[in-house]
């Protein structure tokens, strides 16, 4: 079976535009496997299928065998996780694209389960920063500016995805 | 009116059907067809929004498991579920009489 590597870079509130590129290259006959933490997506090849992708933002470890029992009863395929993110796939009838949230206010929870997520880690990274910083060592300065740099991208991750909350659970 | 009820008022038309369809114990995905039979397809619920549903309805009490077959969690109404749909029914038959005009539209 021909497989290929591909990186390619989404941000956590882009997670419809993942859904979009991995139903794109399951049309050209590319089926997407698995991807790791550096953002390497695997890809089989097979006959060009037009699958519907969707990630789903789950980290209860307890409740997983009955989550995703649900899911699979529901007509969708469990791909794997990466980093809480699950995985799912179900073949599009008629062009129509099947959904797992099929309103505003459930899909704003998959987002706040996230910033929730963010927002406990948040203290526990900037101890962790603070008493790097304390170090005057070159490698150390170096790994302070990275994770300065980090903390600022984490920064923006959740503005973002406030940003994407606030706009699904505005109603008309 | 009981305040503890009006609370979950009004429902969203989704939440309305996962509790008329759990009149009788069912499992997600039973639920899932249910809705989408009784509501003639106008109202087809995702796994995702499904499982949500079904975790904040048992928190507030209008729902309650009552079994487990094969990783799959039944349900059913509790009083405190019949008393908030029996409430929202009353709500959505005095907008279907002040709706009836746009028949003639």
């Amino acid at each position: 079976m021909t497989t290929i590597k591909k990186f390619h870079w989404f941000w956590a509130w882009d997670d419809d535009k993942q859904e979009n590129w991995l139903r794109e290259m399951s049309k050209k006959g590319w089926h997407f496997t698995s991807v790791d933490m550096l953002s390497n997506y695997i890809f089989e090849q097979g006959n060009p299928i037009d699958y519907t992708y969707r990630l789903d933002y789950f980290i209860d470890r307890k409740d997983m065998p009955a989550y995703l029992q649900l899911f699979q009863d529901a007509g969708w395929h469990y791909l794997g996780e990466m980093g809480g993110w699950q995985y799912f796939r179900k073949e599009g009838l008629n062009g129509e694209e099947p959904e797992i949230y099929s309103d505003k206010e459930s899909k704003a929870k998959k987002y706040q389960r996230l910033m929730l997520y963010l927002i406990i880690f948040f203290p526990i990274y900037s101890i962790f920063m603070r008493i790097l910083s304390q170090s005057n060592t070159g490698i150390m300065q170096v790994l302070t500016f990275f994770m300065f740099f980090f903390m600022l991208v984490y920064v923006y991750a959740m503005v973002r995805l406030l940003i994407r909350i606030t706009s699904l659970k505005k109603k008309i | 009116m009981d305040k503890n009820i009006n609370q979950y008022l009004p429902l969203t038309e989704s939440t309305a059907y996962i509790l008329l369809a759990l009149k009788n114990p069912l499992h997600g995905y039973g639920v899932m067809q249910k809705v989408e039979a009784m509501s003639k397809n106008t109202v087809k619920i995702g796994s995702g929004t499904l499982y949500g549903a079904f975790s904040t309805l048992e928190k507030e009490g209008l729902i309650v498991k009552v079994g487990e077959e094969d990783r799959r969690k039944i349900y059913t109404l509790t009083k405190k579920g019949q008393d908030v749909l029996k409430e929202h029914i009353l709500r959505v038959e005095i907008l279907v009489k002040n709706g009836a005009m746009t028949k003639d539209w």
